[in-house]
């Protein structure tokens, strides 16, 4: 497949839309050599010392983890600290369970994907011919993101929640459109922006409405305050709402896999344990106030279902790799909001339980992906694979453990995770039991599919990559792996982190989480049985159930939300393009835009105001005659402009005008300002005939000539006169005004102008009270000519 | 008087809004001058008192002109100029690069020059 290298970002949709269908997720795929240009710089080598970059990366993010673990057991912590304490806002943090359980996982990841981008994103760059350097980039939003997810795990305010969580998505936009050269990469990243940027205003929304009822941004307070009602509701469902767009949920979920065209460390720490997580994380948050409402819960539960079945389905019929994974997690992510819609302490405590245990796994899944990919030459279809466990052995048995992981077997982490799924489902009768226990099953299909395709059978193609990986690609995977295992044996650390994560949750109930091994004929081992053959069967037999899977697949992405999301962008296109049509390519229109609004504008202003009504004709003497005279001049002058055909009655004309002003300014006691009139509309006059000097004859009596269609004719001196009779209600009105009682500040400034050493009252204000003001006006002055200057001197060289 | 100044600026600017509507960028240039005339007379006319100007020693007896607005239509004159100065080269400008200052035709060549853009870039 390829894609053209398009340069103007606003063409993504149609670029995304040329391919909607059932290539939709298989848009991500490379286009290897597709040439960016190294910019005189020479590409990134794949062999060399380990980078630097990687390495700080990595150290910081082990320091930042061992310094989260080291306080949470120390009994965890808080700061607070005052930030706009006129609005009530502070920077507020406190590391409690969950917050903990959240910052280790983006730390302790954060480190091991690091370690891997080391080697991988050298690969990575050397494929596409780009310099190493790029790979600053990379790292600093990388660290960014992990910096923004602690910060999210701990905050206690909304709106410093919301801070946090635009910021995963702008880091988030950064690292999935890493590859910029590439059309899916860029699109991708700005569907993850827009899907989770536009829905995190339902956060802000939702988090005003809870300021308005209970007038501070604090979830604490919050929580000890809040009361169930219709307003809580809905603040709660846009809060959820958020919160399930991030986590990738049915049905924004499209955004997931179209960001795989990001680069596979990315996807193994944003796409598994960081960035889908925060929405998880804001659920557990924000979850005393959910669960006040049984709609809401209804709804994730509603929503985390369908991510869990339509996820498993889509993930059984993709050929690439990540978009296996991305799908993955999709029904992973259902699960665990599933888990907060079933609710109780079951559900609180299981779904931190999940969060951790299936970050472990699809890490080291995403990683494996991005190991085999690299050691095949790029290739990532599955039915390119195959046999690979020869060539990798130990990405193999890793992957088999993060696999097991992921499905739920014995002896790894997600082996509970399934058992605390079923046991929430359980109080909830077999219906849903039924279906919950259906997600597991496409589990164990899909993932066994994944790992059975790539690493058994006989490879289809021989191997194109390096003959072996570097160890800094492989121990992240085996480490991960292990660490899932590590915790299926010895539960106690994640199960009572869990739990605490889960009292939290439910504002500081206890939430009792008991995780073991019994080897008797209960519930959940029953449907643990049953998954396991169900699963089993499936995939033993999954070719024959694959046209089903294929044709829901097919009907979802070509008429699922991503369509929509495709079509409302075009849309918005189609919108952008009329508008500039319509405004932007004729003056007159720009002019209008502007002149419309203000009119608009000024005339609810006018009608607002008391003044209306309060017009006055003034006194008007014998000594008024000079005055008199001259306005009627400059009246007389303005209407004359509008009929000259030559350039050089036009301009006296003008003049005429702005000379009466300058003698009616005289006379209204405004000796300075009839003076610099008369200088600036001499400089006008100079200029205008400058300007005409370096245009033939005629020119305006050709124009005047051509551009009256007859349409117009009567159109613009009509609006002119509405526009001259606004003019005189606004001004009437404005200069009847009485003048108010009391001290006024002329006097003021009359009085205080001897202390400026100025005997002109109007040259004090200007140089002196209002200089700093004067000197910008200077400046824009200066500007304005500079900008004169250059103009006409290339007018005349031209 | 109240009147007599809302007239000649409701003439001017009606006069001025005329010129804006014209199809030739130098009209449209001298409907801004024209505007920005109204609004200085506006200014100058909206001050409180009337009388002598603002320069010391005063005359006994007599009122001393509103300073405030004086100091505020020199500014409007000032950036009025600089601004309309632009305009024009800008407007001098244009008829050196495409021969014409008629807007209709101006917006032809820029949209046939957009078209253009669009064609090489597809």
């Amino acid at each position: 497949m390829t894609l053209d290298r398009r340069t103007v970002p606003t063409e993504a949709p149609e670029a995304r839309t040329s391919e909607a269908g059932s290539a939709t997720s298989d848009r991500t795929g490379r286009t290897a050599e597709s040439g960016a240009a190294a910019d005189g710089h020479p590409p990134a080598r794949p062999d060399g010392p380990f980078p630097p970059a990687a390495a700080l990366a990595a150290t910081l993010a082990a320091l930042a983890f061992a310094a989260t673990l080291y306080a949470w057991l120390r009994g965890g912590g808080s700061i607070d600290l005052p930030w706009a304490p006129t609005l009530g806002l502070r920077l507020h943090f406190r590391l409690d369970a969950l917050g903990a359980l959240y910052a280790l996982l983006a730390t302790g990841i954060g480190a091991v994907v690091f370690l891997y981008s080391g080697r991988y994103l050298r690969l990575h760059l050397s494929h596409q011919g780009r310099p190493a350097r790029d790979e600053r980039s990379f790292y600093a939003f990388m660290l960014l993101f992990t910096v923004s997810m602690v910060g999210l795990a701990t905050a206690q305010d909304l709106l410093l929640l919301f801070v946090f969580w635009d910021l995963t998505a702008i880091a988030s936009y950064f690292l999935i459109g890493f590859d910029r050269h590439e059309a899916a990469s860029w699109s991708g990243a700005l569907m993850a922006l827009l899907v989770t940027g536009i829905t995190a205003v339902l956060l802000l929304v939702g988090s005003v409405m809870l300021f308005v009822a209970y007038g501070t941004f604090s979830l604490p307070e919050i929580i000890a305050e809040a009361r169930p009602g219709p307003a809580l509701t809905v603040a709660a469902a846009l809060i959820a709402l958020a919160g399930l767009a991030k986590s990738a949920q049915v049905p924004f979920h499209f955004w997931l896999p179209n960001a795989m065209a990001a680069p596979t460390p990315v996807s193994a720490y944003l796409h598994s344990a960081a960035m889908v997580a925060a929405g998880v994380l804001l659920i557990g948050r924000t979850y005393p106030l959910l669960q006040e409402s049984e709609l809401v819960l209804d709804g994730m539960l509603v929503v985390g279902l369908a991510s869990m079945l339509a996820g498993g389905l889509i993930a059984l019929t993709r050929e690439r790799l990540k978009q296996v994974l991305a799908y993955s997690t999709v029904a992973q992510y259902g699960y665990m909001v599933a888990l907060y819609g079933l609710g109780g302490a079951a559900g609180a405590a299981g779904g931190a339980f999940v969060v951790a245990a299936h970050a472990l796994a699809k890490s080291a899944l995403f990683m494996v992906s991005g190991a085999v990919t690299r050691a095949s030459g790029g290739e990532e279809r599955l039915g390119r694979l195959g046999g690979r466990w020869r060539t990798m052995p130990v990405v193999a048995g890793a992957g088999a453990l993060a696999a097991a992981a992921l499905a739920g077997l014995p002896l790894t982490a997600g082996f509970f995770k399934d058992e605390l799924l079923f046991k929430a489902a359980l109080e909830h009768g077999p219906v849903v039991t039924a279906l919950v226990a259906a997600g597991p099953v496409l589990t164990l299909a899909y993932i066994g599919r994944f790992w059975g395709r790539i690493f058994l059978g006989s490879p289809k193609e021989a191997p194109t990559g390096p003959r072996s990986l570097a160890t800094t690609l492989v121990a992240p995977i085996a480490v991960l792996a292990l660490i899932s295992l590590v915790f299926g044996l010895w539960t106690a650390p994640l199960e009572s982190l869990a739990a605490e994560a889960g009292s939290v949750s439910l504002g500081g109930e206890p939430a009792g989480l008991s995780v073991a091994y019994h080897l008797d004929a209960r519930a959940t081992n029953l449907i643990a049985l049953g998954v396991y053959t169900l699963g089993g069967l499936l995939l033993a037999t999954y070719p024959r159930w694959l046209p089903v899977a294929q044709a829901f697949a097919l009907v979802a992405l070509r008429f699922g939300p991503e369509r929509a999301y495709v079509s409302s962008l075009r849309q918005a296109n189609r919108l952008s393009s009329a508008l500039h049509r319509f405004e932007v390519r004729d003056l007159r229109r720009r002019v209008a835009a502007v002149l419309v609004p203000c009119g608009v504008l000024v005339t609810a202003g006018f009608l607002a105001t008391p003044t209306l009504g309060q017009y006055e004709v003034g006194p008007l003497d014998g000594r008024d005659a000079p005055l008199a005279i001259v306005l009627a001049l400059a009246a007389a002058a303005a209407l004359a402009a509008m009929a000259p055909r030559s350039q050089l009655v036009l301009v006296l004309v003008l003049s005429s005008a702005g000379y009466s002003l300058a003698a009616v300014f005289a006379l209204l006691g405004a000796p300075d300002v009839a003076l610099v009139a008369v200088l600036v509309e001499t400089l006008f006059a100079l200029l205008f005939v400058a300007v005409f000097s370096l245009l033939p004859g005629g020119v305006l009596d050709r124009e005047q000539s051509l551009s009256v269609p007859p349409s117009r004719r009567w159109r613009d001196p009509l609006i002119a006169v509405v526009s001259g009779l606004f003019a005189l209600a606004v001004v009437w009105g404005t200069l009847s005004s009485p003048v108010p009682r009391g001290p006024r500040i002329s006097e003021r400034l009359i009085e205080l102008a001897p202390a400026a050493h100025a005997q002109d009252v109007v040259t004090a204000i200007l140089s002196d009270f209002r200089g700093l003001d004067t000197l910008a006006e200077a400046t824009v002055l200066l500007i304005a000519l500079a900008g004169v200057g250059g103009a006409l001197s290339r007018a005349r060289s031209s | 008087m109240t009147l007599l100044v809302s007239v000649v600026v409701a003439i001017v600017f009606g006069s001025g809004c005329y010129l804006l509507l014209k199809g030739d960028l130098f009209r449209v240039v001298a409907g801004t001058v024209l505007i920005s005339n109204a609004a200085v007379l506006t200014l100058v006319g909206a001050g409180f008192t009337r009388g002598a100007a603002p320069i010391r020693p005063f005359p006994p007896g007599s009122e001393v002109s509103d300073p405030l607005v004086q100091a505020l239509a020199l500014t409007a004159l000032i950036i009025g100029f600089g601004v309309t100065a632009l305009l024009l080269t800008l407007a001098a400008r244009v008829y050196a690069s495409s021969r014409t200052v008629d807007l209709d035709q101006l917006s032809q060549i820029e949209a046939t020059r957009e078209d253009e853009l669009e064609e090489a870039e597809a």
